[in-house]
C-alpha cells in the first residue's frame, strides 16, 4: 500500500508545487485586451468585414480623414490635410499631408490613395458595396479615384452627393485607408492586389503597426516610431484572444488584463459595482432587428409584421437581457444619427398583445399560423428570441426557434431562405441614409438581380415611394426640410417597413482601474488616445 | 411440488432460483439471472447507480405533475432568483423556475440517451456480430468502415452532422448514434470471434441453420452481455455528448429545457448566479455518474474474465 | 509476416481513403457557404460567382475529390479561408499547444490511474475499490467545461494556486524563443525558469481536468486486467510459495498486465490528442480541437478537412504501433 501512497503524493506535489500566486500586473507601456477574436480573418482593409477587425485596422491604417474623437458626426484631417469641393458638388479635392512614410520607408502620395481605393472595386469583396452604393463602379475606377499630382487626390463623384455624408461614409472608412501600393505591387499573386500580403500583413501608415497575429491567440500591434502625426501614448497593444466572458471576468479582476470586451449583462451589473473597475459604454450605430421574409404572403402583409412590434416588452428586455449592452430603439435610424427620430418618437412600442391579435385579426390570422424563427449564437439572441417566442405563442403564433453559427445564418439570410430571423446591422455613417439606403431602398427585388447586399432584397422587401423618398431626401439641400423628410420615412417605416427593431447596441468595455483614459465612440475606438496609470 | 399449495408464491419463486439443480433450460437462465443480480446489488456503487436511475426514471415520469410551474412560464420580475421556498433551485435569467425545467428535462435527457442506445446498440451488435460471425469481405469493409468512424473525433462528427442536419433534439439523437455505433461494432466483432469457432456453433450449422439464422439465434445472444455493458458505459457518453453540443449551441434549441442547453446558457451567470449552470450541471454529472456506476457493476457480473 | 505486413498497408490506405471520403463527404454536406466566409456577408452576387469558379467550386464533384485527395496526400491542405495561413502551417503551430497538454494529462492520468486500479482490484468488493471506483468514475461524468470553469473559478480566482487562461502570459509570449512549440521544453532549453513556472501555473490545470478523465478510463481497466491476473494459477501458486502480497502484486501480476495497459494509454492518448474542444475553449488555450471547431463552425473547409486527415493520421498511427507492440512484447503471443 505505501508504495502507491508515495506515488500519489508525488503526482500530487509535481501538479501543485512552484506555483506561487504571484500578483499580475500588466507591464505600463502595454495594454492587454481580452476580446474574442474568432472574427478576424483577414487584414486587408478590401476586405475586412467584422468590427473586430474594423476597429484595429483604423488604428493601424490611416484613411483620408477620420472621425473626430470629441465629435463623432464631425471628421477631422488625416492623410487629407484639407478638402475642396466644386461648386456642382461633383468633384472633392484633398490635399494630402507631405511628411507621411510607409513603414517600408516609400512615401505616401496621391498614387497610393487612388490605387487603394481602386482595389476595392476591383476586389469586389463586400466591402465595395461601400463604394458602389455611391454610384462608384471598378470599370470606371481610374476616373473617378486621380492622383493630381504627388500630394493631390480627386474623387469624381456620379451625383452630387452631400459632401459631409461622402467624408463620413467613404474618405474616413476602411475603403479610404491608404496603402504602399510599390509594395503591395510586389506581393502581388495572380492579380491579387496583395490580398493575400495582407492578410497576415499591414502595408500602411498609422500611428499603430500590426507585429503579429495569431488566429484564435492574439493580435499585437506596436507604436510606429516613424508616424507623421502625434504618437500614441501606450507603446504595445495586446488583444488576446479568450472566448469565454467568465473567463475574461477573472482574468480583469485577477488584474492580469486591462480590459475586457466581450462580457455579459450580469458580469457588467456586478463590475459596475466594483471601485477597481469601471465599465465604459458607447451606443454603436448597430441595430438589433427581427426580419420576416416578405416572399411569404403572410409576412407580406404590413399588418402581421407591425404585430411583432407588440409582442416584446421592451423596458423589460433592457433592463435585464440587454443592460449595459442595448437600448430600445424600433426606428430604422438609431439615435445620433443626422435626421434621427427622437428617443421617444423612435420607440413608440411597447408590449400589447391585444393590439397585436387585432392586427393579426384584421390580417386574417387571427388563428395564428407557425414559423420557423433563426438566430445566431449572441448570448442575449437567445432570451430575446424566447421572449418574444413566448409573447407569439399568446396570439396564437407558433415560433420554432432555431439557434445556428453567424456564416449559417448569413447564408439563410443572404439565400432567402428563412421565415423569420433575428441578426444586427451596423452603419458607418451619423446620418440617416446609412440605415435607409440599405433597410428601405430595394432598387430591383427580382430573383436574378441578386442584390445581396440589400437587406430588403433579402427579406423580398420592395417599395418603389420608400426608394424614391430616400432619394428625395439626400439631395435636399436645405438641411431642415431634409430632416423633416427623414423623420416622416422613419415613421412610415415603423409602420410598414420590412423588420422590427429592437434595439440600438452599445459597445462596452470593462476597463481595470490601470486604465487612465479609453476614448471612443459609435464608429472608433483611438487606441493612440489610450493612457495607463 | 403440489404437496406445497399453501406456501407463499414469492416464498415459492425464491426457492425455485435458489435450487441447487435446475429443473429446466428456463430455471437455469433464471437462476444464472438471479445469481447475477445478487452479485450486481451486492456492489454498493452498482446499486447506488441503479437506484438514481429508478428514481430518474420516476421523477421523469411523475416529477412534471409534482411541481406547480411551467417549465416555459417566464416573468422578468422573478428572474435570477436563488434557491428559496418558493423555487427550490432557483430562476434562470427568464424567470423560469430551475427545478421544474429540471424535471422535463430529465424526459429530454431519458429520451435522449436510450434514443441513442436504441439505434446504435442494435446497429453495432448486427454489424460486429455479422463481421465477426462471417469473416471475409463483409468484416473487412465494416471493420474498415469502423476505423474510419473511430478515427473522426466523436464530437467533431456529431458536430459536422448535427451542422449539416440542422441542430435540434432529434437531429442530435441521429447524429450521436452516428458516433457510437463503431464502439460497439468492434466489441460485438470481438465477442462473435470468440464463438465463431465453438463446438455448439459447429453442431448448430450441422442441422441446417442459416447463417442469418445461426448470428441471430446463437451468436448474438453471446455478444449480448458485453454489449449492453457498452451500452450503459456510452450512456454517460452520450449525455455529455449532448451536452457538449448544447455547449456549442447546436443541440436542443430553445425554449427546450434539455440539461446541455441549460448548462451552456448557465454558464454566462456562472459568477454572478451560480445556481443557473450548477443545477443542470450536477444533474448531468448525477446522471452520467449513476450510468457508469452501474456500467461498472455489470461488467463485473457479466464479465467471465473477472469470476 | 510479408503478407501481414501487406495487409496492414493496404488496410491503412483504405481506412485513410475512407476518412478522405467522409470529411469530403461532411464538407459537402454542411449549409456554410466558404465562398461567404471570405467575401464576406456583404458581397455582390457577381463577386462571389467569380469566387466559386476561383476555389474550384463549380466543377464536378468527383473533381473535386480527386483534387483533394491527390492534394491531400501530398500534405497540401490549400490556404485556411480563415488564418490566411496555409492550413499545414495552422497545424504545426496549434498542434504543439495540444501535444504539450495532452502529454501532461497524461502523464497525470497515468502516473495515478495505474496505481489506484492496482489498488482497487488488489482490495476488490471492500470499501478501498468502492471508494476509487466513485471517485475515478465522477471525473468520467462530470461535464468537462463545468468542471473548468469550476475550476477557474476555485484555483484560480479564489485560491490563486493556479495560473490564468491562456497558455503563456502575454509578456513572455514575444521573449521565448519557440523551437520545439511545447513550451515547458522550450523555456527549459533557454534556461528561463521565470518563463517555465508561468507556463507550468497555467497547464497544470486543463491537464489536471483532462488526466481525471484519462484517469478514470485507465484505472477502470488496470483494475480489470489486474483481477484476470490475479485469479490465474501461477499467482495462487506464487502465493503458496510465500511471496508477499506486495511482492505477488507488483512482480508478478503486473508485468503480465504491462503490454495490454500500452494499449488502453495509446488509445486515452490518441483521444487527447484529438484536442479536447470544450477545455480548450474554457482555457483560452489555442490547441487543435479549437481550430478544428473554430474552422468548422465557420465553413473554413481546408482546415477542417486538413485536421481531420492529421487526427486520423494519429489514431490510425497510435492503433498500429500498439498493435505492434501487442504483437512483439505480449507474453501470450510470444
Amino acid at each position: 500500500m505505501k508504495t502507491y501512497r508515495n506515488l500519489a503524493g508525488c503526482v500530487a506535489v509535481t501538479a501543485f508545487a512552484g506555483v506561487a500566486p504571484a500578483f499580475a500586473e500588466t507591464p505600463p507601456d502595454t495594454l492587454v485586451m481580452a476580446r474574442n477574436i474568432d472574427a478576424i480573418s483577414t487584414f486587408d482593409p478590401a476586405q475586412i468585414g467584422e468590427v473586430v477587425t474594423n476597429e484595429i485596422i483604423l488604428n493601424i491604417c490611416d484613411s483620408l480623414v477620420a472621425i473626430d474623437p470629441e465629435d463623432e458626426s464631425a471628421v477631422v484631417p488625416a492623410i487629407a490635410k484639407d478638402w475642396t469641393v466644386s461648386e456642382d458638388g461633383m468633384k472633392i479635392t484633398f490635399n494630402l499631408v507631405d511628411n507621411a512614410v510607409f513603414p517600408s520607408g516609400n512615401p505616401v502620395t496621391a498614387e497610393d490613395v487612388a490605387w487603394s481605393m481602386q482595389r476595392v472595386l476591383k476586389l469586389g469583396f463586400g466591402n465595395a458595396a461601400t463604394l458602389t452604393e455611391f454610384g462608384f463602379v471598378a470599370e470606371n475606377a481610374e476616373a473617378d479615384f486621380v492622383a493630381i499630382d504627388d500630394t493631390t487626390f480627386e474623387m469624381n463623384l456620379s451625383r452630387p452627393y452631400p459632401t459631409a455624408l461622402i467624408l463620413q461614409a467613404v474618405a474616413s472608412n476602411r475603403v479610404a485607408n491608404v496603402l504602399d501600393s510599390e509594395l503591395l505591387m510586389g506581393e502581388e499573386v495572380d492579380g491579387d492586389f496583395g490580398n493575400g500580403y495582407l492578410t497576415t500583413n499591414s502595408a500602411c501608415v498609422g500611428p499603430y503597426a500590426l507585429r503579429q497575429w495569431n488566429a484564435g491567440e492574439a493580435v499585437v500591434l506596436e507604436a510606429n516610431e516613424n508616424y507623421h502625426g502625434t504618437p500614441p501614448n501606450v507603446k504595445r497593444i495586446i488583444i488576446r484572444h479568450v472566448a469565454e466572458a467568465q473567463a475574461q471576468r477573472l482574468l480583469l479582476e485577477q488584474g492580469d488584463i486591462d480590459v475586457a470586451r466581450d462580457l455579459g449583462a450580469e458580469d457588467l451589473r456586478d463590475l459596475n459595482e466594483n471601485p477597481d473597475i469601471e465599465v465604459a459604454s458607447t451606443p454603436m450605430h448597430q441595430l438589433y432587428y427581427m426580419g420576416f421574409n416578405s416572399a411569404d404572403e403572410r409576412f407580406a402583409d404590413d399588418r402581421v409584421r407591425l404585430a411583432f412590434k407588440y409582442l416584446m416588452d421592451y423596458d423589460g428586455m433592457a433592463d435585464t437581457v440587454m443592460a449595459f449592452l442595448g437600448m430600445p430603439r424600433a426606428s430604422v435610424v438609431p439615435l445620433g444619427a443626422l435626421g434621427a427620430l427622437d428617443e421617444a418618437e423612435g420607440q413608440p412600442f411597447s408590449l400589447d398583445l391585444e393590439k397585436a391579435q387585432s392586427l393579426l385579426t384584421e390580417a386574417g390570422y387571427g388563428d395564428g399560423f407557425s414559423a420557423r424563427l433563426f438566430i445566431g449564437t449572441l448570448p442575449y439572441a437567445s432570451p430575446i428570441a424566447q421572449h418574444v417566442q413566448e409573447n407569439a405563442a399568446k396570439v396564437g403564433i407558433d415560433l420554432e426557434i432555431e439557434q445556428m453559427a453567424n456564416a449559417q445564418l448569413f447564408s439563410a439570410f443572404r439565400g432567402r431562405e428563412f421565415d423569420t430571423i433575428m441578426l444586427s446591422w451596423q452603419t458607418a455613417v451619423p446620418h440617416a441614409h446609412g440605415m435607409l439606403s440599405r433597410h428601405a431602398v430595394n432598387p430591383d427585388n427580382s430573383e436574378e438581380a441578386a442584390l445581396t447586399m440589400f437587406p430588403t432584397w433579402r427579406a423580398s422587401w420592395f417599395s418603389e415611394d420608400f426608394n424614391q423618398r430616400v432619394d428625395d431626401a439626400l439631395f435636399e439641400r436645405d438641411e431642415a426640410k431634409q430632416i423633416e423628410m427623414y423623420k416622416e420615412i422613419q415613421r412610415d417605416h415603423m409602420q410598414t417597413g420590412p423588420f422590427a427593431y429592437s434595439f440600438q447596441l452599445l459597445d462596452t468595455a470593462a476597463l481595470s482601474d490601470s486604465v487612465k483614459t479609453w476614448k471612443w465612440n459609435a464608429f472608433r475606438a483611438y487606441y493612440p488616445l489610450i493612457e495607463k496609470n | 411440488m403440489t404437496d406445497t399449495p399453501a406456501t407463499p408464491a414469492r416464498q415459492s419463486l425464491r426457492d425455485w432460483l435458489q435450487a441447487p439443480t435446475a429443473s429446466s433450460p428456463r430455471q437455469a437462465r433464471a437462476q444464472a439471472f438471479w445469481r447475477g443480480w445478487q452479485r450486481l446489488i451486492a456492489n454498493r456503487a452498482a446499486l447506488a447507480g441503479l437506484i438514481v436511475l429508478v428514481l430518474l426514471v420516476a421523477m421523469a415520469v411523475i416529477g412534471p405533475y409534482l411541481t406547480p410551474y411551467s417549465p416555459l412560464q417566464q416573468d422578468l420580475t422573478a428572474r435570477l432568483q436563488p434557491p428559496s421556498a418558493q423555487h427550490w433551485l432557483g430562476t434562470d435569467d427568464l424567470g423560469r423556475d430551475i427545478l421544474t425545467r429540471i424535471l422535463y428535462g430529465a424526459r429530454i435527457t431519458l429520451m435522449m440517451a436510450l434514443l441513442v442506445a436504441a439505434i446504435a446498440g442494435p446497429i453495432g451488435l448486427a454489424v460486429g456480430a455479422t463481421a465477426g460471425y462471417l469473416g471475409g469481405w463483409f468484416d473487412i469493409v465494416a471493420m474498415r468502415l469502423v476505423d474510419v468512424f473511430l478515427s473522426f473525433p466523436s464530437l467533431i462528427l456529431a458536430l459536422a452532422f448535427v451542422a449539416a442536419l440542422g441542430p435540434g433534439i432529434e437531429n442530435a439523437v441521429i447524429a450521436i448514434s452516428l458516433s457510437a455505433w463503431p464502439p460497439i461494432a468492434r466489441l460485438a466483432r470481438a465477442e462473435a470471434l470468440t464463438v465463431r469457432k465453438s463446438d455448439y456453433i459447429a453442431a448448430a450449422r450441422l442441422q441446417g441453420a442459416s447463417s442469418m439464422r445461426l448470428i441471430l439465434k446463437h451468436v448474438m445472444p453471446i455478444c449480448l452481455p458485453s454489449v449492453v455493458v457498452r451500452v450503459t458505459l456510452n450512456m454517460a457518453g452520450i449525455i455529455l455528448t449532448a451536452a457538449g453540443l448544447g455547449f456549442l449551441g447546436l443541440g436542443a434549441q430553445p425554449p427546450s429545457p434539455e440539461w446541455g442547453a441549460m448548462l451552456a446558457s448557465g454558464r454566462q451567470f456562472m459568477l454572478t448566479s451560480w445556481w443557473l449552470a450548477a443545477t443542470p450541471g450536477a444533474a448531468i454529472m448525477l446522471v452520467s455518474l449513476a450510468f457508469n456506476l452501474l456500467g461498472d457493476g455489470l461488467r463485473d457480473v457479466l464479465d467471465p474474465r473477472n469470476d | 509476416m510479408g503478407g501481414q505486413v501487406f495487409r496492414t498497408v493496404v488496410s491503412v490506405s483504405v481506412t485513410i481513403l475512407g476518412l478522405l471520403a467522409l470529411t469530403f463527404f461532411i464538407g459537402r454536406l454542411l449549409p456554410l457557404d466558404p465562398v461567404l466566409a471570405i467575401l464576406g456577408d456583404d458581397a455582390s452576387q457577381e463577386a462571389y460567382d467569380r469566387m466559386v469558379v476561383k476555389l474550384g467550386l463549380d466543377k464536378p464533384l468527383w473533381e473535386q475529390f480527386v483534387t483533394y485527395v491527390w492534394n491531400s496526400l501530398q500534405f497540401d491542405f490549400g490556404t485556411s479561408l480563415t488564418s490566411g495561413r496555409p492550413v499545414a502551417e495552422d497545424i504545426l503551430r496549434v498542434f504543439p499547444a495540444t501535444l504539450e497538454l495532452a502529454t501532461v494529462a497524461m502523464i497525470l492520468g497515468t502516473g495515478l490511474g495505474i496505481p489506484l486500479g492496482v489498488v482497487a482490484a488488489a482490495n476488490r468488493d471492500t470499501w478501498i475499490d468502492q471508494v476509487v471506483r466513485v471517485v475515478s468514475l465522477i471525473g468520467y461524468s462530470a461535464p468537462i467545461f463545468w468542471l473548468g470553469l469550476l475550476g477557474l473559478t476555485v484555483f484560480y480566482a479564489a485560491l490563486g494556486w493556479v495560473g490564468p487562461p491562456g497558455r503563456i502570459d502575454i509578456v513572455f509570449q514575444y521573449d521565448l524563443e519557440v523551437r520545439t512549440g511545447l513550451y515547458l521544453v522550450d523555456s527549459a532549453m533557454a534556461g528561463r525558469w521565470d518563463i517555465f513556472a508561468d507556463v507550468f501555473s497555467r497547464i497544470v490545470l486543463p491537464a489536471s481536468i483532462l488526466a481525471y478523465g484519462a484517469m478514470a478510463y485507465i484505472s477502470r481497466m488496470t483494475r480489470s486486467f489486474m483481477l484476470e491476473q490475479l485469479s490465474q494459477e501461477y499467482i495462487i501458486a506464487a502465493q503458496a510459495k510465500g511471496a508477499s502480497r506486495q511482492s505477488v502484486i507488483w512482480r508478478h501480476a503486473f508485468p503480465n498486465i504491462a503490454v495490454q495497459l500500452v494499449t488502453v494509454v495509446a488509445l486515452s492518448y490518441a483521444f487527447l490528442l484529438e484536442g479536447a474542444v470544450l477545455t480548450e475553449t474554457v482555457f483560452a488555450w489555442p490547441g487543435f480541437g479549437r481550430y478544428l471547431t473554430t474552422a468548422l463552425l465557420r465553413a473554413d473547409m481546408n482546415a477542417v478537412l486538413g485536421c481531420t486527415m492529421i487526427v486520423g493520421l494519429i489514431f490510425i498511427t497510435l492503433n498500429l504501433l500498439s498493435d505492434v507492440f501487442y504483437r512483439v512484447f505480449d507474453p501470450r503471443t510470444r
